[in-house]
């Protein structure tokens, strides 16, 4: 938005015409360039633009804990029992949207719940942290691990409740909580 | 004299007893079953090219081209129409009784083959005379929650890629089956079922063949208990979308949107539109893979997902709960499959008014608690549109131009369709999976159905549809009918209770003729249940045919009137009010 404000002041209207023009062409191209393998979206972070770093690559890169539980017996209807919370180095920058603003970050965050067996359903888990959604799950191979991804560490909230749910992102009705609140140990990490 | 007058006696009643029960159910007694076993010796074989020698587009790994083909031994009367199906995310692999989500599975595992759980329809339709293919989608099940639409091009590919197999069956021949199938398969008369996120799955591939030009002519595509991430739509070809009431996993039934968006998506659209409501049902049931003590690992009674499902007084497990066992659960898939494949793809038009609610569920079913929906094609003889219940402007005048009016009624607005409707048509203290019509889709921002908010709290009120010149001769339709659920939010309903109203049509000559919805249809149940997504409103079809409408002149009919004059109270949900012939 700067450059564009910048662009403004410079160039006058004939500017602010073809910045326009380049803005509309880049987000058209953008939503073609849409990859299938992208990370998934919340609603607070879309990373759409995220063609070459794919989900099944953040996934499968190595992490930083910022925090773990340590409870053992799952719990509740959803079978759960404990957390891990990573911080991803990405291999480049990615542009992501953050709360509706594009952002260029180099860090991801992979939010994994710990229990089950989990069924494979045909609704996705959502991963909740408090109120928020903070997106849909992904099991893992051995289906005792749920994990959402996030660009958005200011949804990694202190102390907050997690939670687990199947379907509508509107829907709280049916979710079961952790035992355990979340807890970084005081190492948040950076897309700063 | 007095033998041949009892004579004549007893053939007169005979021939009353007839004209009666005639008169009761003429499509029932003309009805045969589309789940019955048919004259063709059933051969089964499967084919499989191995678990990663197919790479959809942007999909994270390559998958397994394996099937199962059902067919009838001789293929002595081809080219026979061709049904393909494809099974939902399940587990891929298994080890005793241990499930894994990964693609290809370890050499200790073993593939979970969900592609096999619904041999048991193939079977009866390859019996009458139809190839099926049933398609292995392990390797997308493994991956699809990693990419952004959750799978549905993948399996748009795969289901496209064994068509172009099948071509290849068709006309070169290939292994493993040589020449057999040469000038065996018509791949101009396809269905595709797809059940779960396969539902999904082959509504997009409608629209993928479509975006190739339609190599191959899909005539029905069925999803069975669906999901809708995406919201493809399907116009210009049947569709049947099969909702089971008691849905653990999809227990929102969004896969209703596909009935609901796809309705007058499209002007001229030919294709009719089906919803089938199996009360009872669950999820996985439709799959003898996913279901306990049928296979060893992964099977669930879905319902068990819901938090206290097991207390539900319908879908829960106590004595008295209404489940369907899992057997008549797939009597429910058999008849309607059936049903729908052999009409609109195979032409077997006689099957036509089980699916448009003429005729009772067939005896293959197990069960006539169920209730339909039907769209019928939008051509001039098939359907007119008395109103659609869109916008605001309906609720003063109606898709024909003919004025709408109420009295007594309240509230009496529209909710669930675009801004600036409200996005649920029930309390915010009800759940969304309460309310399939209006749930939000995980990858859309799509609103739902547009309904008619309205209820009365003395007898009389009434609700008004006037017919303006020119769209007064109804007599070449079938049925007036609309779409209704009873609002189980709203105290007026009795709880457990049915409601019940009048249709009124009135005539130039000032003659009315008036039939209980109660009489005619069962779509005014209360809906059943309450923990969880139950209850549910889901609105299905009242059809009343017109020859019920007695003393009226139908080449002039001047209004359609809801008469709320059989209770005191009520409300409803109601959208799609039409004269509609069937398909």
């Amino acid at each position: 938005m700067r450059l564009v404000n910048n662009a403004r002041r410079r160039r006058g209207w004939k500017s602010i015409l073809l910045t326009t023009s380049f803005l509309f062409l880049f987000s058209a191209c953008s939503s073609l360039a849409f990859a299938q393998d992208a990370p998934a979206s919340t609603p607070d972070s879309d990373p759409t633009a995220n063609q070459e770093v794919t989900v099944t690559d953040i996934l499968k890169l190595k992490g930083r804990v910022l925090g773990e539980g340590s409870n053992a017996r799952a719990v509740g209807q959803h079978k759960v029992a404990s957390y891990r919370v990573e911080e991803v180095t990405l291999p480049r920058m990615q542009d992501v949207k953050i709360k509706g603003e594009t952002r260029s970050v180099g860090k991801a965050f992979r939010l994994t719940i710990k229990g089950g067996p989990f069924p494979v359903r045909a609704m996705p888990a959502v991963i909740w942290l408090d109120e928020t959604a903070i997106g849909y799950g992904i099991e893992n191979e051995d289906l005792n691990e749920i994990t959402v991804i996030t660009y958005d560490e200011s949804t990694l909230t202190e102390g907050a409740t997690i939670y687990l749910s199947y379907g509508d992102k509107q829907n709280k009705e049916d979710r079961t909580a952790l035992p355990e609140k979340l807890k970084l140990n005081g190492a948040k990490g950076g897309n700063q | 004299m007095k033998t041949l007058r009892i004579n004549h006696l007893i053939a007169f009643a005979f021939l009353m007893f007839l004209s009666v029960t005639a008169g009761v159910s003429p499509a029932s007694a003309q009805t045969p079953d589309p789940g019955t076993t048919g004259p063709n010796a059933v051969t089964r074989e499967e084919y499989n090219y191995g678990d990663s020698v197919f790479q959809p587009s942007g999909f994270p790994i390559a998958v397994e081209v394996r099937a199962s083909i059902h067919y009838p031994t001789t293929l002595g009367n081809g080219p026979y129409p061709v049904i393909v199906f494809m099974h939902g995310r399940h587990a891929t692999c298994y080890r005793n009784t241990t499930a894994a989500l990964r693609w290809p599975c370890r050499s200790t595992e073993q593939p979970i083959p969900s592609f096999q759980g619904y041999d048991y329809i193939a079977q009866t339709l390859a019996s009458n005379g139809y190839v099926v293919v049933s398609v292995s989608a392990n390797g997308i099940n493994a991956y699809d929650n990693n990419v952004n639409d959750l799978g549905m091009q993948a399996r748009a590919e795969l289901i496209q890629h064994h068509l172009g197999r099948l071509n290849t069956f068709n006309t070169t021949g290939a292994t493993p089956f040589g020449t057999k199938f040469v000038g065996k398969l018509n791949l101009a008369k396809v269905g595709t079922m797809g059940h779960s996120r396969g539902g999904e799955g082959v509504v997009k591939h409608y629209v993928h063949n479509a975006s190739l030009g339609s190599p191959y002519t899909i005539k029905a595509v069925l999803p069975l208990a669906p999901v809708d991430f995406n919201r493809p739509v399907v116009n210009n070809a049947a569709l049947e979308v099969i909702l089971p009431y008691c849905d653990g996993d999809v227990s929102d039934n969004q896969g209703v949107h596909f009935y609901d968006d796809a309705r007058y998506n499209v002007a001229g659209d030919t294709g009719a539109k089906h919803t089938v409501q199996v009360m009872g049902a669950n999820h996985n049931f439709y799959n003898t893979i996913w279901t306990p003590g049928m296979f060893p690992a992964g099977t669930a009674d879905d319902w068990g997902y819901v938090t206290n499902g097991s207390t539900d007084g319908h879908c829960g497990t106590g004595t008295t709960s209404k489940r369907l066992t899992s057997a008549q659960q797939r009597g429910t898939g058999l008849a309607y499959l059936s049903a729908f494949m052999r009409a609109y793809v195979g032409g077997e038009t006689q099957f036509l008014p089980i699916l448009t609610g003429d005729a009772p569920p067939p005896a293959s079913a197990q069960t006539t608690n169920l209730h339909v929906s039907y769209h019928a094609p939008s051509t001039a003889t098939k359907r007119l549109d008395v109103n659609r219940l869109l916008t605001a402007t309906n609720l003063t005048t109606n898709t024909l131009g003919g004025a709408t009016t109420q009295s007594g009624l309240t509230p009496h607005d529209l909710c669930g369709g675009d801004s600036p409707q409200p996005q649920h048509c029930l309390p915010s203290t009800q759940s969304t999976s309460r309310q399939p019509h209006t749930v939000a889709s995980a990858r859309s921002t799509l609103r739902g159905l547009s309904q008619l908010r309205t209820g009365w709290g003395a007898f009389g009120s009434t609700y008004t549809n006037d017919l303006p010149l020119g769209a007064r001769d109804v007599s070449g339709f079938q049925a007036v009918q609309f779409r209704v659920s009873v609002n189980f939010s709203d105290t007026r309903n009795a709880s457990n209770i049915p409601q019940n109203f009048s249709i009124v049509l009135t005539d130039g000559a000032g003659a009315t003729s008036n039939v209980r919805v109660g009489d005619v249809s069962g779509a005014l149940f209360y809906p059943p249940g309450t923990v969880g997504p139950v209850p549910k409103v889901l609105l299905n079809t009242v059809r009343v045919p017109l020859t019920s409408f007695t003393g009226i002149n139908l080449t002039d009919i001047r209004s359609v009137k809801f008469n709320f004059d059989q209770t005191g109270q009520g409300a409803l949900l109601i959208s799609d009010l039409a004269f509609a012939s069937a398909p």
